[in-house]
């Protein structure tokens, strides 16, 4: 029974965001929201885990009341239960205060095997989550995974390595930092969704911790986003001239130059 | 009153079009033009408990309201109408009767398999002979012994190549009219069925349709359904829950076509202008948003009754008749708005088009409907 926590955020659907001029943050009021799209895989990788070896898997989230219907679509997806770090203490934090928060929570937790997370969110992309919550609780965490094997308490698995892979072994817990590639996240059945409904969904606030004073939210956060401004991709054409030979030739050195080597031939090197 | 949806309602619509997007999208034309239906598609829907939406979890189904069947289909229908098709008298004419009627050994035996997708079910009514006058029926079944021994042939069959149970309306006298009929459950592998070739259609090409033949099919006598006196009640008021899944049905075309228009009239630039500026063009979108809205909340009007057990035959009839005339009248209008492009084969819209013209006859024509409902209404049912 190997209990397994995936860690997910909810995020503004909209690939147009709207920023608020006066504060310089993003608009969440109004908007369609879903599951940050990364976390539905970390979401399918623990529901994987849990029908291959057995378990129990918790969907965790942090953010404001309204974060309880990502939850409630995990649960419909098929996780097992569901806990919302809710509080306004914990309003505004970020990357590191957020971290804090969830130390607590698994601290609160305690027993903990597999903690799964997405690369980043869509939202924010900093993707330093999973780093600093493994030096907070102090367990191995894991990149980029393609293949993987539990036995015995042990975690075994492939990662990408540039253009090799290590083999890796290592004993629970472990943290786990999948991407978008790693595997192709389940259609929600219906039944899910009728039972997701009849589950309930766990309320972490900061009255639940005994939270150290260094946990404030917004007031004890290193960083601060000062403002958002929306940034337009400036785009270069450059026209090829020449037989096709030529031009595919200049393709090739064009991909070079940045950085792209391998090129399929079609023939044997 | 509240018009909003709650919110496992609106996860249901969600979800749904994710999934329809995702698997039909890609499948839609390719078993229309191909005149198949798709067992790769039928198995993915299973896995998302759309066969048995609103059906017990123990026989493998999903629980759900009405109106959360509404939405399911007609998110499937904004997709493929064909897949909508097929799902919608699965679900409402194929498990409900047996839920609803089915005797604890029938339910055991047929509606697992029927609610989760693993044998699919048909029901049969019309015949040569009697269409509109769904009582003039001819296919007989006489008492022999501990059997029904079933002669006759049935047509227009929607699910009629791929389903394994038919439920099949027959006279077990020889009298006219309503009395003497009676609905019977018939396997596939039943000696005696003999199932026609695929008819070739105008819209709705990714279902099967086919014709049926019976010659001396043995039925056992566990296998009528309910009372054998009550048949005609029985097909009436299943056609009533039909009814409703025919609507969202007409919805999803609907909504499908119309959302296709506003696309393509912002982007269309005639006259150096995209081409919705012109009131001629924005009036049409405006009907069109108007008739939808007013059709879906008629079929969660209907649906809700039901959920709620009150009578809701006149709505169904009254949801049935409007939403399968607005799609065609939305996706008439969507071809005109298209101009040339409409009229194309690359683009989904024809499709839709002539998915259209069958909403307003199977599963009660629109002139049957007008007369329930003008009967409710002068029985006194304002």
């Amino acid at each position: 029974m190997y209990k397994i926590f995936v860690l997910l955020k909810q995020v503004p659907k909209s690939q147009n965001l709207q920023i608020d001029k006066n504060s310089g943050t993003l608009i969440r009021k109004n908007i369609e929201t879903i599951i940050n799209p990364d976390d539905l895989n970390g979401l399918e990788l623990g529901l994987t885990i849990k029908e291959q070896y057995g378990g129990e898997v918790t969907a965790i989230s942090m953010g404001p009341l309204q974060a309880k219907a990502a939850l409630r679509e995990a649960l419909a997806m098929g996780v097992d239960h569901a806990i919302l770090i809710c509080d306004p203490q914990f309003a505004h934090s970020d990357t590191l205060q957020t971290t804090l928060v969830l130390k607590e929570t698994f601290n609160k937790i305690k027993e903990y095997d597999i903690i799964i997370t997405g690369r980043e969110t869509s939202d924010s992309s900093t993707g330093q989550v999973p780093f600093q919550l493994s030096e907070a609780l102090d367990i191995p965490l894991i990149t980029d995974i393609f293949s993987f094997e539990l036995e015995n308490n042990i975690f075994l698995c492939q990662r990408n390595f540039g253009h090799e892979s290590q083999n890796i072994k290592v004993n629970l817990p472990v943290l786990i930092r999948i991407g978008k590639h790693f595997n192709e996240p389940r259609h929600i059945p219906l039944l899910g969704i009728k039972k997701a409904f009849d589950k309930k969904i766990e309320i972490f606030n900061y009255e639940c911790f005994d939270c150290p004073e260094y946990i404030d939210g917004c007031n004890k956060s290193p960083t601060q986003v000062v403002s958002i401004e929306k940034f337009y991709p400036k785009r270069k054409n450059e026209f090829l001239n020449g037989t096709i030979t030529d031009k595919t030739q200049e393709v090739i050195e064009i991909m070079k130059d940045h950085g792209i080597e391998r090129i399929y031939t079609g023939k044997e090197e | 009153m509240d018009f909003e949806l709650t919110e496992k309602q609106k996860l249901v619509r969600r979800k749904v079009r994710t999934f329809a997007e995702d698997i039909l999208a890609p499948v839609a034309p390719v078993v229309d033009k191909e005149l198949r239906f798709s067992w790769d598609t039928a198995k993915e829907l299973s896995k998302i408990n759309a066969w048995g939406i609103q059906m017990p979890e123990k026989y493998g189904g999903a629980c759900l309201d009405s109106i959360s069947f509404a939405i399911t289909i007609e998110e499937i229908s904004r997709v493929c109408p064909s897949t909508g098709l097929s799902l919608t008298v699965h679900n409402s004419v194929g498990a409900y009767p047996i839920y609803e009627w089915g005797s604890e050994e029938q339910k055991e035996k047929y509606l697992y398999a029927i609610a989760s997708g693993k044998k699919l079910a048909a029901f049969t009514w019309t015949e040569p002979n009697a269409g509109s006058d769904a009582a003039g029926i001819e296919s007989i079944a006489i008492e022999d012994g501990n059997y029904y021994i079933l002669n006759g042939s049935k047509i227009f069959v929607t699910n009629g190549g791929v389903a394994s149970v038919f439920l099949i309306g027959a006279r077990y006298k020889r009298e006219n009219g309503q009395k003497g009929i009676g609905v019977f459950i018939v396997e596939k592998d039943m000696d005696g069925l003999e199932i026609g070739n695929v008819e070739d259609k105008l819209g709705m090409r990714g279902s099967s349709t086919t014709s049926l033949y019976f010659h001396d099919i043995k039925i056992p006598k566990a296998n009528v359904l309910g009372n054998i006196s009550d048949g005609f009640k029985i097909a009436m008021q299943t056609l009533d829950v039909g009814r409703i899944g025919i609507a969202a049905q007409a919805v999803g075309v609907s909504q499908a076509a119309y959302e296709l228009s506003v696309e393509y009239s912002k982007g269309r630039i005639q006259f150096n202008r995209p081409i919705s500026q012109f009131q001629g063009v924005s009036f049409k979108l405006a009907e069109m948003a108007t008739n939808i809205d007013a059709a879906r909340l008629l079929v969660y009007r209907a649906a809700n009754l039901r959920d709620k057990n009150k009578p809701f035959s006149k709505e169904s009839a009254m949801c049935k008749y409007f939403a399968s005339d607005v799609a065609k009248e939305v996706t008439k209008e969507a071809i005109q708005i298209h101009g040339g492009y409409g009229f194309m084969k690359d683009l989904a819209l024809e499709r839709f088009y002539r998915d259209a013209p069958v909403l307003s006859i199977y599963e009660g024509t629109n002139e049957i409907m007008k007369i329930i409902i003008a009967r409710q209404i002068l029985r006194g049912n304002l």
